[in-house]
């Protein structure tokens, strides 16, 4: 059974559609990631995912019972850490994992021994009397996401919770998502890097202008694109039209054209080197071809003709 | 219940870390109350003036001596002459005092004017004058008939024990009518801590919430299992602690170092100023909800309870004001919680007037905090 089941949400904002009728599900010890530019509804998914925004239209479902039918009681299940850094600079990492402790319903004791717990899993033991002011970026962003964990819920939403911080410290905070996960705990995470999505999650979605364009496992997506590899044939094709070559379309998916390159990736299972061969013969200059298995990035690129990182 | 504990004690803890909160709260008030009682200071308690008087004793003899000491018994502050500036009138007691009332003679005590002296100080010290001489004339009767009526042959000593003696009949007197002016550090310390109070609870519960809203705090708790009216009335709690903080440290030292005479019902005067509190801070977190700034937040917080304060009587007495302001006071908090203090702490007035002050301030919360908690958002 799905911990958290997500049917239609629909959210506008006068005429700006910010979410519509996203559905998806997540279920326990996996990671269901929320993949978009900035902008493309992941936060808003969230919101209302954890009740700070009630839905146009829509049902949002945690473990088996519709949201609004009880909020506190689905408010229990899950932990939300918010993209913004929600804490108490003025306190110290531990009060702050006390009183957010206290928050979630658990008692003064049962806080202050999960603190404890919780700063040691984060390698924060040693600040733990220190104002989380004079904290790195790397830990405040793990007090962050101590802050939802204390009273270990079953439901993780994590909205985009290694923005602005150093690869290392990515790293760190990655791995211990990775040890959440592999307890049982169902998380949603949103993000708009295409590295973490592709080592992180099980499932991803992707989403755009507030519609989920795709969803499935990484392989899934990939093969959307028509194999496991596309071809970069760099050219001048300013004047290029690949509509108008012989036959290329029937062969050939074009997942981008620009000025200076052509990716596309081959119809059928047909061998590379016969691929190549076909593309060396186009009727334009070839100047280099290169193979590269398609990433995340091409799968969005293909659905939204347009790259993440833009 | 218990996360509404959680979150005002939280709050208050995050007050008390920063640093200016010390100077706010306790530092510039207190200035405000000691500069403000300086300079607002009337002589004697509010109910009993003691207007200031020069005497000039001119009679070397003792009677002039037991008539000062009457003087001063009957309530009058008799001025060292170097300081004969600030005297509302002159005595002048004449070099033959002694021997023409031993003589048996009349003899004429003089009481002068002095330029620019207020009517009502003039009235009261003749009002004593006459009372003194009364009582003057009535020793020397008293010590005369010790005598076998033979003035001349009264001692200091024998008209001194007359002096001792309790008085058969004695006058109780009170104000009817109109009340007296508070004055000095019985107006300023409320005044004062009325304004302070409401001015810090409206700034911090303003921006506290404005800050939290910005910095997505608000939010995070709005996720955990906390109601809407749990986060409102936690917020308000830790604003009325931090209140409570303030106004025992200000009931103490008014006390103990300025010596002000809180009246015989220090908990209604609490009471009062708590929920004085209640309504400050549930302004606070309306006015921190309804607008995004803190910056904007803090100036409107600032503006507000100036004019509140100004106008509710705490920077002078509303007795003193024209009938307008006394209406508009009506109107205001803070004229209501003045109205009720120096009921309790001037007019030494038991509970039962300070009631209906209490009752109007408690309409003045429960609507700020209806209105808190309807506009409180994330």
């Amino acid at each position: 059974m799905s911990l958290l089941r997500v049917q239609g949400l629909f959210k506008a904002f006068a005429a700006i559609r910010a979410v519509d009728s996203v559905s998806f599900e997540v279920r326990p010890g996996e990671v269901y990631g929320l993949l978009g530019p900035n902008g493309a509804g992941k936060t808003t998914t969230i919101s209302m995912i954890s009740g700070l925004l009630k839905p146009d239209a829509g049902e949002v479902v945690v473990a088996g019972t519709p949201f609004w039918s009880d909020p506190q009681k689905a408010k229990r299940i899950m932990g939300v850490v918010p993209q913004e850094l929600a804490i108490y600079e003025e306190l110290t990492g531990r009060e702050n994992l006390e009183f957010w402790g206290r928050m979630a319903g658990l008692s003064s004791g049962d806080a202050k021994s999960r603190a404890t717990e919780l700063l040691e899993a984060l390698t924060l033991t040693d600040r733990a009397k220190d104002v989380v002011k004079t904290y790195s970026g790397g830990m405040k962003r793990r007090i962050n996401l101590g802050c939802a964990l204390l009273h270990r819920p079953q439901l993780l939403l994590l909205d985009e919770p290694t923005v602005g911080i150093d690869p290392q410290a990515r790293l760190n905070i990655l791995e211990f998502i990775r040890s959440l996960r592999a307890s049982g705990t169902a998380i949603l995470y949103t993000t708009h890097y295409l590295e973490e999505a592709e080592t992180l999650c099980h499932r991803i979605g992707i989403i755009d202008h507030g519609r989920l364009l795709a969803e499935g496992t990484l392989k899934e997506l990939q093969e959307r694109l028509g194999g496991d590899r596309l071809f970069v044939l760099e050219a001048d094709l300013k004047e290029a039209a690949p509509e108008s070559w012989d036959g290329f379309l029937s062969r050939f998916r074009v997942i981008q054209k620009t000025e200076r390159q052509l990716v596309v990736s081959a119809l059928g299972a047909r061998d590379p080197s016969e691929c190549l061969k076909d593309l060396l013969g186009l009727p334009v200059r070839v100047e280099n071809v290169t193979l590269k298995r398609p990433s995340l990035n091409d799968v969005f690129l293909q659905l939204t003709g347009r790259e993440l990182r833009e | 219940m218990k996360r509404i504990l959680d979150i005002g004690h939280n709050d208050l803890r995050l007050f008390f870390k920063s640093k200016s909160a010390y100077i706010w709260l306790f530092a510039m008030p207190l200035a405000f109350v000691y500069f403000m009682g300086f300079a607002n200071r009337g002589p004697g308690d509010p109910s009993n003036r003691r207007p200031p008087v020069l005497v000039e004793n001119n009679d070397t003899n003792f009677l002039g001596r037991a008539l000062l000491d009457e003087l001063d018994t009957q309530g009058m502050w008799l001025l060292d002459p170097t300081n004969r500036e600030s005297a509302a009138r002159m005595i002048r007691i004449p070099e033959d005092f002694s021997r023409r009332v031993m003589a048996g003679e009349q003899s004429k005590v003089g009481f002068f004017k002095r330029d620019g002296s207020a009517k009502s100080d003039a009235m009261l010290i003749e009002v004593r004058l006459v009372r003194a001489l009364i009582a003057m004339n009535s020793h020397l009767l008293e010590a005369a008939a010790q005598t076998d009526n033979a003035p001349e042959s009264i001692t200091e000593e024998q008209l001194r024990e007359v002096m001792k003696k309790p008085n058969p009949v004695a006058l109780d007197a009170k104000f009817a009518g109109r009340k007296p002016v508070p004055s000095g550090f019985a107006f300023s310390l409320p005044g004062n801590l009325v304004l302070y109070l409401l001015m810090n609870l409206m700034i911090f519960g303003g921006a506290s919430v404005a800050a939290e809203r910005r910095n997505g705090v608000i939010r995070r708790l709005m996720v955990h299992p906390v109601t809407n009216l749990e986060l409102v009335m936690g917020k308000i709690y830790g604003l009325m602690l931090l209140g409570a903080v303030q106004i025992g440290f200000f009931l103490v030292v008014g006390k103990l170092v300025l010596g002000v005479n809180l009246g015989a019902n220090v908990p209604a005067v609490t009471l009062t100023l708590l929920v004085l509190a209640w309504v400050g801070g549930s302004l606070g977190v309306l006015v921190g909800s309804v607008f995004a700034s803190e910056d904007r937040v803090v100036g409107l917080c600032v503006l507000v309870s100036l004019l509140m304060g100004a106008l509710g009587g705490c920077w002078w007495p509303l007795e003193i004001a024209p009938p307008t302001l006394q209406k508009i006071a009506l109107f205001l908090p803070t004229g209501w919680a003045l109205k009720g203090l120096h009921q309790l702490i001037s007019f030494g007035s038991g509970f039962g007037p300070a009631v209906i002050p209490l009752i109007v301030l408690l309409v003045f919360g429960l609507s700020a905090n209806l209105l808190a908690a309807r506009f409180f958002r994330s």
